[in-house]
């Protein structure tokens, strides 16, 4: 398989009123497709800045990010929404569904956005969530679901469009050990029957003690990358 | 005394800081209110104005502001009911008069004016020139030839619109037809020596100008008038000084009547308009109190965490009640001072030139107004509208208010 | 099955029960004010339009050019039997009426007054004016002028007190002829009316035509001929129909036909001066409601920032979120907009039905000729000017905030919660 996102001399700042925070410096970083990442460090380490780098959620100051072979700096802000909507899913920590929206809308409400006419998005998002354990909850809105709940539709949202690579910030955080293990293993499933790639920015070694390599952070930096054996199949 | 200054002044603090603490939102309500306090100075300033404006008409036509007839005159305006001896009258009211108002005896009488070609009927004032230049717009609208000149006894003024459908001029002659004291028809020619213009078509049309004695002579009056006009320093006097002139009058045969009772119809529109101009204050507020309650609204439930943690610390709910209070007061008292200046302002720029409706003369005139409205702001007036916005505001805002101090600590720390 | 972008749109109006109330119910408030006083201007108009019409001007008028601004007694119309034929012809026509006037010294045993003298024919006048319906005493002039006995004379009830006459007494009238001759007669006062206008209650003696011909020398001539139809409408048509006879017509001064707004200048420039003033005002109140509102707006962008960063971030472009604040707030304005037009309508019909009580005003209108009770017009144009206006103000308001959405970024909108 081959390269998925590929960093290449990428740094960023962040203005603190007067004072500039470098975020991240000069980081070299190549992801292959079908990974199962994590990206470890503390708080105001970084990871998560290059998470959203990665997502195109932000500007690199310099270097390039290429996801999917395509450069970021290239792209105007219409195809950075158009290559997030088809090829990247999201998970955040928490808050991460459209409160007003039902399970199934939230699901459906991707497919809305690419134009998936309404029949179909229907029934791939009752299939997605099928598959997340969550078929008898469709029709709940998000406040009537538990945190594990609701972090199980975010990833039947990311997955649910068949995008290349899912990102999760923290996606365990807010969630007991327990749960955050059921979710772990969900994602886990996702990555293997389905060949999703997903990158975590985390602090939690569960989800490291899941991944199959871990990428530490430190001060913007990266200081260590692990590829546990049980990456090349 | 000095720790509760203290404890006003850091109250005030926390609650100016408090409004700030979301500008752009404290910014869009105080625009509402401002432009509602604006309007309402303005508006309210304007409607004043037409108000004065007609009033002000009325009293310089020909009104004054106290008039004294003969007892049934008002009633029946005809030549009988005229008031004999009117000096001896005069000197008797006089001291009820204050300093700087102006009197004038006059003849007013209906009559027929005509020329080889027009007749129309129309109002025989018999006027002393000099004191009557002093009282009514007579003096200063001659636009034509001159005004008429003591002893002119055979010289009348007339109307711009009279004179253009005449076909007539200056130094041509009119004659006028009318009864005399006898009951008999008189006419007489008269030369036209001026040409006045008015405010209004229908009283450059309507009221012609002679000399008293003319007058008299022609309808065999001796030395009886009509009536007595006066014109006092202020507006506002005219009651007070026509109810003091009725009481020295008392058991005469003379009738003392201030502006509002000689034209009725001008004092409904005065009280309409009063009110009006409250229901227009009162309006404006309501338009805005949604916003204003529903902004303190906001505000309040943003911060029932930091209520609550306040009630825990011990702060009794009437303090909260009255922090509320005192941040609703201080957004009202910026917004209607600025409000305020705004519309004292409006109305400086508008009362420089003032709005001339020449264009609608018609209208203008079918409506009794004005040709140029100049805003008047009263005291009262802008007491009135500061006061609906102040007082209803914070009455609105006590809900909000008790509901903050309602909260109980518990449930409030529980709210998101 | 609404889409999922309209349920959205509805459930977030509805994330905030009571504060989407309250701007509903200032939206609200604007439309029945609005809907309400724009009725009880039209009705007010419309009162003082028909009133005019009714008792004196009529929907048109044909005289002789120059005589609305001159009034002189030569200015006629030589042969109204010809205008009266060819308006007989016009459809739209419902009556029509010959008038002739002059000023003149009008005597009762004890006084004289200079007014205006109008020479009416009793029969047709009946269908165009309210004249024979407004008598207070005595009766309408008969069909002709009596031969036994003199002429009779209709005068206003002000009048009669001036004069101090009353049913049954003489008056002399003392004018001056069309060809300059001195005209004078003898009539008898025959009936009393109160129009409830002073200065028509005071201004005029109406006698037989036939009797004003013959006393003011006019032989057949008239000085106007008002015509009324069923609609204001129709005035424009009769004017065209009426043209080419009028151009055809001999007359010494060329005819012409005036409509009622050229009769009553006045009138019409009071009516667009009220109108005005009043959009003026109305406009400041909505400025008022609109500002009054937009924290509500406001507040429903930046309350939910993190909830546009997700939306962002899954892949939704800006304008979306644009289009999804601007139909919420499209949403409460229709909202407020339906509840407004809807009890506007219900307290605005109520009183258009049943009227309202002027009271102590009630002497002031009636000088404009507007009865006691006064009955607001709730037409299309007053139920949709208003609203209509709100809607658009309010929708500029809120172009504000969903503007600023366009500016969001993701990453930032995600960091707040």
């Amino acid at each position: 398989m081959g390269t998925i996102v590929e960093c290449n001399g990428v740094s960023k700042s962040y203005r603190q009123g007067k004072l500039v925070v470098p975020a991240l410096a000069e980081i070299d970083l190549c992801v292959e497709a079908g990974g199962f990442m994590a990206l470890a460090g503390p708080s105001g380490s970084g990871k998560t800045t290059l998470l959203n780098l990665i997502g195109g959620l932000d500007d690199a100051d310099s270097g390039t990010i290429r996801v999917d072979g395509r450069e970021y700096a290239r792209q105007s802000k219409a195809q950075l929404a158009d290559l997030r909507l088809h090829r990247i899913g999201f998970v955040f920590q928490a808050y991460n569904l459209i409160p007003v929206l039902s399970a199934l809308e939230n699901v459906e409400y991707v497919m809305l956005l690419q134009g998936v006419a309404a029949r179909e998005r229907r029934r791939r998002a009752r299939e997605v969530l099928a598959v997340v354990g969550l078929e008898g909850m469709a029709h709940r809105r998000p406040a009537e679901l538990s945190g594990g709940q609701q972090q199980r539709v975010a990833v039947a949202r990311a997955i649910v469009s068949n995008p290349s690579i899912v990102l999760a910030d923290e996606p365990t955080a807010n969630l007991d050990s327990k749960t955050g293990e059921g979710l772990l293993h969900l994602m886990q499933r996702m990555n293997s029957d389905r060949g999703v790639t997903f990158i975590f920015s985390t602090h939690d070694e569960m989800v490291m003690a899941y991944a199959r390599r871990i990428v530490q952070i430190r001060d913007g930096r990266i200081a260590d990358d692990l590829h546990k054996a049980s990456e090349h199949r | 005394m000095i720790g509760n200054l203290d404890v006003v002044t850091m109250e005030l603090q926390l609650a100016w800081r408090n409004i700030w603490r979301n500008p752009r939102r404290t910014a869009v309500i105080l625009t509402a209110v401002i432009i509602g306090v604006w309007s309402m100075v303005g508006l309210g300033a304007l409607m004043r104005g037409i108000l004065i404006g007609m009033i002000q008409n009325n009293i310089d036509t020909l009104t004054g502001h106290i008039q004294i007839h003969q007892q049934a005159y008002p009633d029946d305006p005809a030549i009988e009911h005229s008031i004999s001896d009117p000096e001896t009258w005069m000197s008797a009211a006089r001291d009820a008069l204050p300093a700087g108002s102006r009197w004038s005896q006059r003849i007013r009488i209906g009559a027929v004016v005509s020329n080889a070609r027009h007749t129309r009927g129309a109002i025989l004032m018999g006027i002393d020139p000099a004191a009557e230049a002093r009282l009514s717009f007579i003096g200063t609208a001659v636009t034509e030839g001159a005004y008429l000149a003591d002893g002119d006894t055979g010289g009348i003024l007339i109307g711009r619109a009279l004179a253009q459908q005449f076909d007539t001029r200056l130094g041509r002659k009119l004659i006028l037809t009318a009864q005399d004291s006898d009951g008999e028809i008189v006419s007489r020619a008269f030369r036209i020596r001026g040409i006045y213009q008015a405010e209004m078509a229908d009283t450059e049309k309507g009221f012609l100008f002679v000399n008293r004695q003319s007058a008299q002579q022609l309808l065999k009056l001796g030395n009886r008038i009509s009536e007595i006009a006066i014109r006092l320093p202020a507006h506002e006097m005219a009651v007070p000084v026509a109810n003091d002139l009725k009481a020295r009058l008392a058991g005469s045969p003379l009738r003392v009547r201030a502006w509002p009772e000689i034209l009725p119809l001008l004092k409904a529109y005065v009280e309409m308009f009063d009110t009006f101009i409250l229901i227009w204050f009162i309006v404006v507020f309501v338009a805005m109190g949604f916003g204003i309650l529903n902004t303190t609204l906001m505000a309040v439930f943003e911060r029932m965490r930091e209520f609550g943690v306040l009630k825990a610390l011990g702060m009794r709910p009437g303090r909260i009640v009255r922090g509320v209070l005192l941040e609703t007061l201080l957004m009202l008292v910026l917004g209607i001072g600025a409000g305020n200046l705004l519309g004292l302002a409006t109305c400086w720029g508008l009362s420089i030139t003032g709005i001339d409706l020449s264009a609608m003369a018609e209208g203008v005139a079918y409506a009794g107004m004005a040709r140029i409205i100049t805003p008047v702001v009263w005291i009262r007036d802008l007491l009135r509208a500061n006061l609906v916005v102040l007082l209803l505001g914070l009455l609105v805002c006590l809900y909000p208010a008790i509901k903050a101090a309602r909260m109980t600590p518990v449930a409030a720390m529980r709210h998101h | 099955m609404l889409s999922i972008p309209v349920k959205m749109a509805w459930r977030n109006i509805w994330r905030h029960p009571r504060r989407t109330l309250l701007t509903t119910l200032a939206i609200a408030f604007a439309c029945v004010l609005l809907i309400f006083m724009l009725s009880f201007q039209f009705g007010s108009y419309e009162a003082m339009i028909n009133a005019s019409i009714k008792i004196h001007t009529g929907h048109l008028q044909v005289q002789a050019a120059g005589y609305q601004e001159q009034q002189e007694i030569r200015r006629v119309i030589e042969d109204p039997r010809a205008v009266h034929q060819a308006l007989a012809a016009i459809p739209e026509v419902d009556a029509h009426a010959a008038r002739a006037r002059a000023f003149a010294l009008v005597a009762s045993q004890e006084r004289a007054y200079g007014i205006m003298v109008e020479g009416i024919d009793p029969a047709a006048e009946a269908q165009v004016s309210t004249l024979p319906r407004i008598i207070r005493a005595g009766a309408y002039l008969a069909p002709a002028p009596d031969s036994e006995d003199l002429s009779g004379a209709l005068v206003g009830y002000l009048l009669a007190r001036n004069l101090r006459v009353d049913v049954g007494d003489e008056l002399t009238i003392l004018g001056q002829g069309r060809d300059g001759s001195v005209a004078a007669t003898v009539v008898r006062v025959r009936g009393i009316y109160r129009s409830g206008m002073d200065d028509y209650d005071r201004g005029a003696v109406q006698i037989h035509l036939q009797t004003f011909q013959e006393v003011f020398s006019m032989d057949a001539a008239v000085h106007e001929i008002v015509v009324t139809t069923g609609r204001l409408t129709e005035v424009g048509p009769i004017q065209r129909a009426l043209a080419p006879t009028l151009t055809d017509l001999a007359n010494t001064h060329p005819l012409v036909s005036l409509s009622w707004d050229a009769l009553l200048p006045g009138l019409k420039q009071a009516i667009a001066m009220d109108l005005v003033s009043g959009a003026i005002s109305y406009v400041i109140l909505i400025l008022v409601v609109a500002f009054s509102i937009l924290n509500t707006f406001l507040m429903a962008i930046f309350e939910r920032t993190h909830e546009f960063g997700v939306m962002l971030a899954i892949g939704a472009r800006p304008a979306r979120l644009t289009r999804l604040v601007l139909m919420e707030s499209a949403g409460i304005t229709l909202v407020g907009i339906g509840a407004g037009v809807l009890f506007g309508c219900l307290i605005t019909g109520y009183f258009a039905t049943h009227g309202i009580e002027l009271g102590g005003a009630s002497d002031l209108f009636r000088q404009y000729g507007i009865p006691n009770t006064l009955y607001p017009r709730l037409t299309v144009v007053t139920v949709t000017a208003g609203p209509l206006t709100v809607f658009f103000i309010t929708l500029a308001a809120a172009l504000y905030p969903a503007l600023k959405i366009q500016g969001l970024k993701p990453v930032e909108a995600l960091r707040l919660t």
